[in-house]
């Protein structure tokens, strides 16, 4: 409304309705010859017109609560000026003008603008039937003010920082300098029309400022400090992350958060002795990706390769913190599993590039014990196939085996058993295999031969795992 | 000379008598006296008509006396007679010949037509001078002239001089449209309106629109201002330097710029001012001295006055306040209630404390009025004179602020098309109902309950109690219907306020652009009736505090009151000179508001129909009012984004509040009318303080005024602001923005809570 003011305004001087529009339309009529008096004449009287139908058409806006004359607005000033509507126009579907190129033969034709007629394909439109029933009128409600204070929560605009003078205009985000007497409403505070001088300043910016909204980085910022210690508050991180599971529209947000993580761990991992902090921020920042990777309104995979690295670091990572260290390499495997059920089928290069990386960290010499145990709880959460990959075959278990002390009881060894339970489960009444038998002379044999002296010791109070275990191996499917 | 005096003595519009009497010559002398007697009759200049018609008694009718000597007179004594009534024109209070030409064509009807060339060059200067005035560039150099004048007057004169330059503009800019120098116009427009824009923004663009003499004729508002005296309001000692200046082209102005006003074009456009300063100006001036008006002062003293203002038999009133005092004392308490409704109330409130049991079998009054007395018992008060004396520390601040300003909860409607214009809450807050641009209304029930109609297959004799009743329910059903009947947007939606908030509502009353109202029973879920009458789009409709009648607003230009069982209007309430855009009733029932595209409330007399009070002030449509609970308060709030606040019983404006930057679309009082929240198109819900001082926020104070020597150093303090004028009065509490939700309705809860509710705009949509 202002703007139409405003622009009314400025055309003054010439009037927005030519009298070579009206000859134009003259000589469409067979009327040739009008001379400029009338011309001129009948271009103010149709000006004048056109006014009072966008006045009265104003009033219908008003009453309607919007801030932009719509068809229907003038469709019903029309109606109550006793004029027959222009039919063929809804408000719903507003009519695109486009400028047409300037014209070099006749440049005092000024700018043209005319109404974009797309074409439409009825073959398209019939074989797509994208015809979809907008959602009905529905309502939410929340808290704009409670005893005074605005409740920050998502429904609400962020808290926009007081001026430096401490001026109260609270949420004029552009002031309305550009009126004299600031007296007249500039159309709604709106970011989304910005100004050319806005405009400008926003490409000199970094071009992180202008895809993330205020609101998002107020989020953004927000969640971080409240996941991490020094927050010790547990409730906020629950909140954190349950915001971060189930919110929508955080897409934007997404490659920070990937970055954040990925940093975070690094950050965590890097000193050599790790303290319980280190855990605890591990942790939480596993969660973090769990959350990312439960958001059913997330597109992850573009990311995965960033995700990754935090992950499997976290997992085969030598010298996590002792109290930690199983906890985490659990949650990363269930993670990585996860991953992998979640996108490998989109991603077909995904598993066969972490079953590398982690047979390395199994079975290549010189690894600390930690990064196989995190290698082996890895490959349980890939798969049993994985697992019988890596351990079996592969000969991972060997490797662990030749590296433990006869008797050992460590978290590798733990992982170990528990990964050949994955492999085939015991037997609910073991029976022990008889070493002197000649019957169990070939199983022992192999036995020794795939898993190693360590694991097939292990291994020789229950026949049935044993073989189980072999069983598969030797005939893999 | 005297021929012409007693139609000069008319105060009514100028050019006509004299009109009349150049026409009076040929024609028989009368019918023109039958004319001129039944014009004043019409117009209602009594005195006139007396003294027109006592002359006629006398014998001579007084054109005839002017007829008369004009044949015998020598063209000499002609001249000189027209040359005296040319100058006579440029005094105050005397009708002028409009000019030059009007005198020439007098002279051709005269005939004699051998003297005419000797005529004209004998006339000489006179003659010139009004030719000449209809010079373009005349009118250009005296606006430009008294617009420096008035910028260079004493400050204290400033703000009474400031309303004196938009009349004149409008007169110049229509004078030059009518007389079809277009582009001498435009040019004017574009050089002086930029001064005006700030304060006159709408009648200038419409004004702007206005390019041939024909528009001029038909244009409503061009013809007000011609037909119309504007007042201003103005102190002696204003207005005598005002004189001194037409007359002299010296006197108030400041030093150093006295001697551009001097030469003979000056003194034409003094003349030009001159001609709308006595045509079609009425000055009301006070004897209170010039200091003591405030800058926004003006609003209620200057304008198109006459017609604003209801007329009562036959006199003229020029001061809203004077027609306010006239019309004497209101009722403003309390609607009293029946003494045995209150004892049963009392007995019923008294027993309910004892034993908390079930009410059982009560009347909807009863239950009505226990509920009030529940809900006053049980109402967060609102306090906002805390928030001034305890700001001190932050802790104390805060439990301050949690007193003043009330919680707002939000609805905010998703998915709505092409917009809801209206949406509202019960009393009992169970139900919600808003209005659609696609001519239909859907209810919601807040409380989650499913929404169930009667079936319309059921024998009336098979209804015996309430048991039946419930048996032809519809089965199943959701929480949310779909009111349909409207062939039109629907513009406003009202529940019935009888069960107040003890009982949900029975009916529901919409309005529409199809012209009529409908009313819904909500026990049925259908249109039970439908109410024509209007001839246009019904603005508003509101129910009576008390049910059964209801009032309408349209752009008909009329307010009806109507009651439910009736299928036409019970009273017609005229008078407006524009679109009624919305009303309200009183608590007490007894007077009704009414806001109008003409700039003015009124409040009128219910049973009577009569207008009572006459709110003058805003620069703009009036948008949208509330009544304060307590019935001595109106608040109406405009397009002029100002919010003020009305004194029924004096029918003065209490303050003026300022702070929103779009339109208005909500008011709501707090229960005990110490907060006043509204809610708009700028996506905010802003809480006013209604019972503090306001004026403009502390800091821009002191920008107008750095006469003291104290205001220095805050002056050097607050040269940022000058740049940044902020509009917020000091008496917005707070402010409230939601994401992208125009506030469409804003209400209290009995308790003191705040409901508001507004469609979402999504990004997308333009």
């Amino acid at each position: 409304m202002s703007k139409q003011k405003a622009r009314a305004t400025n055309a003054q001087l010439t009037g927005l309705y030519k009298p070579e529009a009206v000859k134009d339309v003259a000589e469409s009529l067979n009327i040739t010859g009008l001379s400029d008096a009338i011309a001129s004449a009948l271009a103010s009287d149709v000006e004048y017109r056109i006014h009072q139908v966008v006045e009265e058409a104003g009033r219908f806006m008003r009453h309607a609560r919007r801030t932009t004359i719509t068809t229907s607005d003038i469709d019903q000033a029309l109606r109550v000026l006793n004029i027959e509507p222009l039919y063929g126009h809804f408000p719903h579907n507003p009519p695109t003008f486009r400028r047409a190129p300037p014209f070099p033969q006749a440049p005092s034709v000024g700018t043209v603008y005319f109404v974009e007629d797309e074409e439409i394909d009825f073959d398209r439109v019939i074989r797509e039937e994208k015809i979809t029933m907008p959602k009905g009128v529905n309502w939410t409600a929340h808290w704009l003010a409670v005893e005074g204070v605005q409740p920050l929560i998502p429904e609400n605009p962020p808290a926009i920082p007081r001026d430096i003078e401490g001026e109260p205009s609270g949420i004029k985000r552009e002031p309305s300098t550009a009126r004299p007497g600031g007296l007249f409403p500039p159309t709604p505070p709106s970011s989304d029309r910005p100004s050319p001088m806005q405009g400008a300043k926003k490409q000199q910016q970094p071009l992180v400022k202008q895809v993330l909204s205020r609101e998002l980085q107020l989020y953004y910022t927000r969640l971080t400090s409240s996941l991490l210690p020094p927050s010790s508050d547990d409730t906020k991180r629950n909140a954190a992350l349950a915001s971060l599971r189930n919110d929508a529209g955080l897409q934007a947000l997404l490659p920070y958060l990937v970055r954040w993580v990925g940093e975070g761990v690094v950050n965590a991992l890097k000193g050599g002795v790790q303290t319980d902090n280190d855990g605890r921020v591990l942790g939480v920042l596993l969660d973090v990706i769990g959350a990312i990777l439960d958001n059913p309104t997330l597109f992850v995979e573009p990311y995965l390769h960033q995700l990754l690295p935090p992950i499997l670091s976290t997992l085969l990572h030598s010298t996590l913190p002792p109290t930690y260290a199983t906890y985490l390499r659990t949650t990363a495997s269930q993670i990585l599993s996860r991953v992998l059920r979640q996108h490998s089928t989109t991603y077909p290069s995904l598993s066969p590039r972490i079953m590398k990386t982690l047979l390395l960290a199994l079975i290549s010499p010189g690894k600390s014990k930690g990064t196989r145990e995190g290698a082996i709880r890895g490959l349980m959460g890939v798969g049993k196939e994985a697992v019988r990959k890596g351990l079996v075959e592969g000969g991972g278990a060997k490797v662990v085996g030749s590296e433990c002390m006869p008797g050992e009881q460590s978290p590798v060894v733990d992982s170990v058993i528990a990964a050949l339970k994955v492999l085939h489960p015991p037997s609910s009444h073991p029976l022990p295999l008889n070493t002197y038998a000649d019957t169990d002379q070939p199983l022992i044999t192999q036995l020794q031969e795939t898993l190693g002296e360590f694991f097939a010791e292990q291994l020789l109070f229950d026949r049935d795992w044993a073989a189980g275990i072999l069983s598969g191996s030797s005939e893999p499917s | 000379m005297s021929a012409i005096t007693p139609a000069a003595s008319t105060p009514g519009p100028e050019a006509a008598s004299p009109a009349t009497a150049s026409q009076d010559a040929n024609a028989s002398a009368s019918s023109i006296d039958r004319q001129i007697l039944e014009y004043l009759r019409a117009r209602g200049h009594k005195a006139a008509e007396q003294a027109l018609l006592e002359s006629l008694e006398q014998g001579g009718t007084p054109d005839e006396n002017k007829a008369g000597p004009s044949s015998t007179i020598s063209t000499d004594d002609l001249v000189k007679k027209l040359a005296i009534i040319t100058q006579k024109s440029t005094k105050p209070g005397d009708s002028s010949l409009k000019d030059a030409s009007t005198v020439l064509s007098e002279m051709v009807a005269i005939g004699n037509s051998v003297n005419i060339q000797n005529l004209v060059s004998s006339i000489g200067n006179v003659g010139a001078e009004d030719i000449l005035s209809l010079d373009p560039g005349d009118k250009q150099e005296g606006y430009r002239e008294l617009e420096a004048w008035v910028e260079g007057s004493l400050d204290m004169y400033r703000p009474e001089f400031r309303p004196i330059l938009f009349p004149i503009f409008v007169h110049f800019y229509l004078d030059l449209i009518q007389h079809g120098f277009k582009d001498a116009a435009l040019k004017f427009f574009a050089d002086y309106s930029a001064s005006l824009a700030p304060a006159h923004s709408a009648t200038l663009h419409h004004l702007s629109t206005l390019h041939l003499p024909t528009h001029v004729q038909n244009d409503e508002l061009a013809q007000r201002f011609r037909n119309e005296k504007y007042t201003i309001r103005m102190s002696r000692s204003g207005f005598s330097l005002l004189i001194g200046w037409l007359n002299e082209g010296i006197g108030g102005e400041s030093l150093g710029s006295g001697v551009g006003f001097a030469g003979e074009k000056g003194k034409r456009g003094r003349g030009a001012i001159m001609r709308v300063v006595n045509n079609h100006l009425k000055f009301d001036v006070t004897s209170a001295p010039g200091t003591s008006v405030s800058a926004e002062s003006w609003e209620e003293s200057s304008g198109l006055l006459s017609s604003l203002i209801p007329q009562t038999a036959g006199s003229t009133t020029y001061d809203p306040m004077a027609f306010n005092a006239a019309k004497g004392q209101l009722k403003l308490g309390p609607a009293p209630v029946p003494e045995d409704l209150q004892h049963e109330t009392e007995r019923v409130v008294r027993e309910q404390s004892m034993v908390d049991r079930d009410p059982g079998a009560q009347t909807v009054d009863v239950k009505r009025e226990v509920e009030k007395i529940r809900d006053a018992r049980k109402r967060i008060r609102l306090d906002p004179s805390a928030l001034s004396t305890a700001n001190l520390s932050a802790a104390h601040g805060a439990a301050a602020r949690s007193r003043a300003i009330p919680s707002i909860c939000a609805y905010t409607l998703h998915d709505v098309g092409e917009g809801a214009p209206c949406v509202t809450f019960s009393q009992d807050t169970s139900l919600m109902a808003a209005g659609f641009s696609e001519s239909y209304v859907r209810l919601w029930s807040l409380k989650g309950e499913k929404l169930k109609g009667l079936r319309s297959d059921f024998q009336t004799s098979s209804i015996t109690g309430a048991k039946s009743l419930r048996k032809i329910r519809e089965k199943g059903g959701s929480t949310t219907r779909k009111l349909i009947g409207h062939s039109g947007p629907v513009y406003s939606v009202a529940f019935d306020p009888v069960g107040g908030s003890a009982v949900p509502p029975k009916y529901l009353l919409s309005c529409s652009a199809d012209a009529t109202t409908r009313l819904w029973s909500l026990d049925t879920m259908t249109n039970v009736a439908v109410y024509r009458g209007h001839q246009n789009p019904v603005w508003d409709v509101q129910w009576s505090p008390m049910g059964v009648y209801f009032a309408t607003a349209s752009r008909d230009r009329t307010a009806r009151l109507w009651s439910t069982d009736r299928a036409s209007a019970l009273r017609i309430y005229a008078g407006h000179l524009s679109d009624v855009d919305c009303v309200r009733f009183h608590p007490n029932s007894l007077y009704l508001a009414t806001g109008s595209s003409d700039w003015t409330a009124r409040l009128w007399d219910v049973q009577r129909g009569s207008c009572v009070r006459v709110f003058i002030g805003h620069q703009n449509i009036v948008s949208t009012m509330a009544f304060s609970p307590d019935g001595k308060y109106l608040a109406t709030a405009g397009e002029d984004l100002a919010i003020n606040i009305w004194d029924i019983g004096s029918g003065r404006r209490v303050k003026k509040m300022t702070g929103h930057t779009a339109s208005i679309y909500s008011l709501a009082w707090s229960a005990e009318s110490s907060v006043l929240v509204s809610g708009g198109a700028d996506w905010t819900v802003r809480c006013w303080d209604a019972k503090s001082s306001g004026g403009p926020a502390s800091k821009s104070n002191q920008n107008g005024m750095i006469v003291n020597g104290y205001g220095g150093e805050e002056n050097g303090i607050t040269k940022e602001h000058d740049e940044l004028p902020s509009i917020e009065t000091s008496d917005l509490l707070a402010t409230f923005p939601t994401k992208r939700t125009p506030i469409v309705n804003v209400q209290f809860t009995p308790r003191n809570l705040c409901l508001v509710a507004g469609p979402y705009l999504s990004p997308e949509q333009r």
